[in-house]
């Protein structure tokens, strides 16, 4: 007979949970980066205030954690997977955090025209975006090859804000009136970065629950 | 008939026999005592025919068979609740003493007239009488000594061996206390049979008395209570209120049971409270 | 820190029944070791070896080596009483003695040949106080151990073991028959008496195994599957069925 069936239930419940919550923050920075892109400054408010669910949803899965340390009283891989999925959703809701900081830098460019096409930063969201499904799904797989290839990615997301970092650093040089915007679009990219040492730290939890053993991966 | 009425009718059953059973009792002491009692004064001892030598006999003979019996009895109860290994020898002489303890008294009494009385040739004597009761009372009292200390829980032993005490120390110092309740339940028992015994007397302690009292000579002959009632009622001798000793006698011999029961139990019952709870 | 105890290649039988295969387990002096494992899974059985209460049954049969401090106790120069009085064991169900409670704590000083009543007194008061029993008890030294809680009975067990200064303390599941509070009474009393005493225990709490202790080793169908550090075994186990016992899903 399995024995602790409502347990098992109780983790696959945090797990999708996780899911939810990933989905929310990779939505989340799609639409700040589209309201940067489009100047779309009323989606950049939707972004603003749709971070308190994110924001709601971890502390329903922190509470959730909790209770199921309280309750069943977890050991080895059981225990890991609770303070393992626990640092997940943190990093995730910081992934939201700083979605809202790329809606309030489009908030602050206002309708003022952009200094050039945006190219890098919507493909570093793209790849934040590809590495929270890939860690998630590494999670949910006990993949850790996966969540070593998610990791590996946080160098293509490193790789381009160095790029765009000395791209503004050469467009400031050479006309300072755009070194107002270019500083806004530099914080965009130094979030973007951020989010991708973020994505980085869920493979390292993937790691740790699936092996017990912690792994700087940064 | 549903379970409620059910349970109600058999704890009123219960009940009754429970009440029989005391019923019985009063009823018995009631009419021994009743008779005899009047007639039970110094003179019913020390009169010329006074049973006082009996009376004397009587515990005399329990003396000494228990002096024979216990050290024996006990001791082989020890080794086989404590030492015996589980084997066939170890069953057969529980099967012995089983046997030994079903036999009727009757024989124990010719077999003791033929052994100790003849045999040995020690004839008609206290010596004699004790020894046959002796042997009476040996299964039993092995028999009781080994539940009394088989029931003594297994963790004490351990306890106490492992405190690095040795087998010996565990028996005397923690078995043998804990089990002496029962044991000594088990010599009430046994004495209680001794008081009242008489077809084992008669054949080897005679029905005859010393002419004075307190005669502790073991090669004695030595009539018994017990006796003494069954030889008052079978052969009354002429002149004699036959009836009247005899209703004495039976009032004094179960007084003496009493008393000698309430001896032994009321010390065990207060050890048995000073081992368990206080309040 | 130094290994009191060392089994080496330990094979225990039943008659034809082997019931510990090939153990092989090094306990540290000053610590407490944690024995875990399912029912029948030989722990009891290896924690008895250790005091040679096998020693009682018959057609029990032993090989391999178990040294207490270098000296191998199933040597025939080995003294039981001597071994036991070493290693003292604590067991399941609290068994004081149907005497009074500063007879129990006496009991053990006494066949070893303590006579000195100033002495004994001593040593019942120091027993008690390191059991944490004695400001429970100072006031009813002489009444019976059967009037007290079955707490308060396993910490007299504890106290009637510490008055013969063992060395090691077994302990055979002996929280089990215990209320929460009095099992943390006891579970505090074993971080206390770790400071002086080499500690090993049974316990199917596996929560009590990772509150108190340091090393705790897991035992299934007589084989020991791993030991580890009890942090270590307890959240990262090596082995699967390690893994499978403490997570629940077992069986």
């Amino acid at each position: 007979m399995p024995t602790r069936q409502l347990f098992d239930q109780a983790l696959d419940d945090l797990n999708e949970k996780i899911f939810r919550l990933g989905d929310m923050a990779r939505s989340q920075v799609k639409d700040a980066m589209t309201s940067l892109d489009k100047q779309d400054l009323e989606l950049a408010n939707q972004v603003i205030t749709g971070d308190l669910q994110v924001n709601e949803l971890q502390a329903e899965i922190e509470e959730q954690c909790m209770l199921l340390i309280a309750t069943q009283q977890p050991f080895a891989k059981d225990l890991r997977k609770i303070v393992g999925n626990f640092k997940i959703s943190i990093n995730l809701e910081r992934i939201g955090d700083l979605a809202v900081d790329l809606a309030k830098l489009s908030l602050r460019i206002g309708n003022e025209k952009l200094i050039k096409p945006l190219i890098d930063l919507p493909r570093m969201v793209e790849l934040v975006r590809e590495m929270i499904t890939q860690g998630l799904m590494a999670g949910k797989n006990e993949n850790t090859e996966e969540a070593l290839a998610m990791a590996a990615k946080d160098d293509i997301v490193d790789h381009l804000y160095n790029q765009i970092f000395s791209e503004l650093l050469i467009l400031m040089i050479e006309d300072p009136k755009k070194i107002h915007q270019s500083t806004y679009l530099l914080f965009a990219a130094r979030a973007l970065e951020r989010a991708g040492d973020y994505c980085t730290n869920i493979s390292e939890e993937v790691l740790y629950i699936v092996a017990g053993k912690r792994e700087d991966l940064n | 008939m549903n379970p409620k009425k059910m349970d109600k009718l058999a704890t009123g059953v219960l009940w009754i026999a429970a009440l029989m059973i005391i019923g019985l009792l009063v009823w018995f002491l009631v009419y021994i005592l009743g008779r005899g009692l009047p007639y039970l004064n110094l003179q019913f001892l020390t009169g010329p025919d006074g049973v006082g030598a009996q009376l004397f006999n009587s515990f005399y003979i329990l003396f000494l068979s228990l002096l024979f019996s216990l050290p024996i009895g006990i001791g082989a109860g020890i080794y086989l609740a404590e030492y015996a290994p589980q084997n066939k020898l170890t069953d057969l002489i529980r099967l012995s003493v089983e046997c030994l303890a079903s036999v009727p008294s009757i024989v124990f009494g010719l077999f003791g007239m033929i052994i100790f009385v003849n045999l040995l040739g020690l004839g008609y004597s206290i010596l004699g009488g004790a020894a046959t009761l002796a042997l009476l009372n040996l299964p039993i009292l092995v028999r009781v000594t080994e539940d009394s200390l088989r029931s003594v829980p297994s963790s004490y032993r351990e306890a106490s061996l492992a405190l690095g005490a040795t087998m010996w120390q565990t028996i005397r110092k923690v078995v043998l206390p804990t089990a002496l309740p029962g044991i000594i339940t088990g010599i009430t028992l046994v004495a209680g049979r001794a008081l009242g015994e008489t077809a084992i007397l008669i054949f080897t302690a005679g029905m005859n008395v010393s002419r004075y009292l307190f005669d502790t000579n073991p090669m004695a002959a030595g009539e018994t209570l017990a006796v003494h009632l069954y030889a008052v009622k079978a052969n009354p001798l002429p002149g004699t209120n036959a009836d009247a000793i005899a209703d004495g006698t039976a009032a004094l011999l179960i007084i003496m049971v009493l008393v000698f029961n309430l001896l032994l139990a009321l010390p065990s019952r207060w050890m048995q409270r000073r081992l368990g709870k206080d309040e | 820190m130094r290994d009191k105890i060392v089994v080496e290649n330990l094979d225990l039988f039943y008659g034809d029944n082997q019931a510990l295969k090939n153990i092989s387990l090094k306990m540290p002096e000053r610590s407490v070791t944690a024995l875990i494992g399912p029912s029948g899974c030989g722990k009891s059985t290896f924690i008895r070896s250790l005091n040679r209460m096998h020693d009682l049954l018959p057609n029990v049969k032993i090989l391999g080596k178990i040294r207490i401090d270098d000296q191998d106790i199933y040597n025939d120069a080995t003294d039981i009483s001597l071994l036991r009085k070493r290693v003292g064991m604590v067991f399941q169900s609290p068994n004081p003695f149907p005497k009074s409670i500063y007879e129990n704590v006496a009991y053990g000083p006494r066949i070893h040949g303590e006579t000195s009543k100033a002495h004994l007194d001593e040593i019942v008061e120091v027993s008690l106080k390191g059991s944490v029993l004695w400001n429970e008890v100072k006031d009813r030294l002489h009444k019976s151990a059967m009037g007290l809680s079955g707490g308060q009975q396993q910490r007299l067990c504890i106290a009637r073991l510490l008055a013969v200064e063992p060395e090691v303390l077994l302990m055979d599941e002996p929280t089990s028959a215990l209320d929460p509070i009095s099992t943390m009474k006891i579970e505090e009393l074993i971080g206390q008496l770790k400071l002086k005493y080499t500690i090993v225990i049974v316990t199917h709490n596996m929560h009590q195994a990772s509150r108190i202790s340091d090393q705790t080793a897991f035992f299934l169908s007589g084989e020991l599957v791993e030991t580890d550090e009890t942090g270590v075994l307890f959240t990262r186990p090596a082995d699967q069925r390690t893994e499978d016992y403490i997570s629940g899903r077992f069986g």
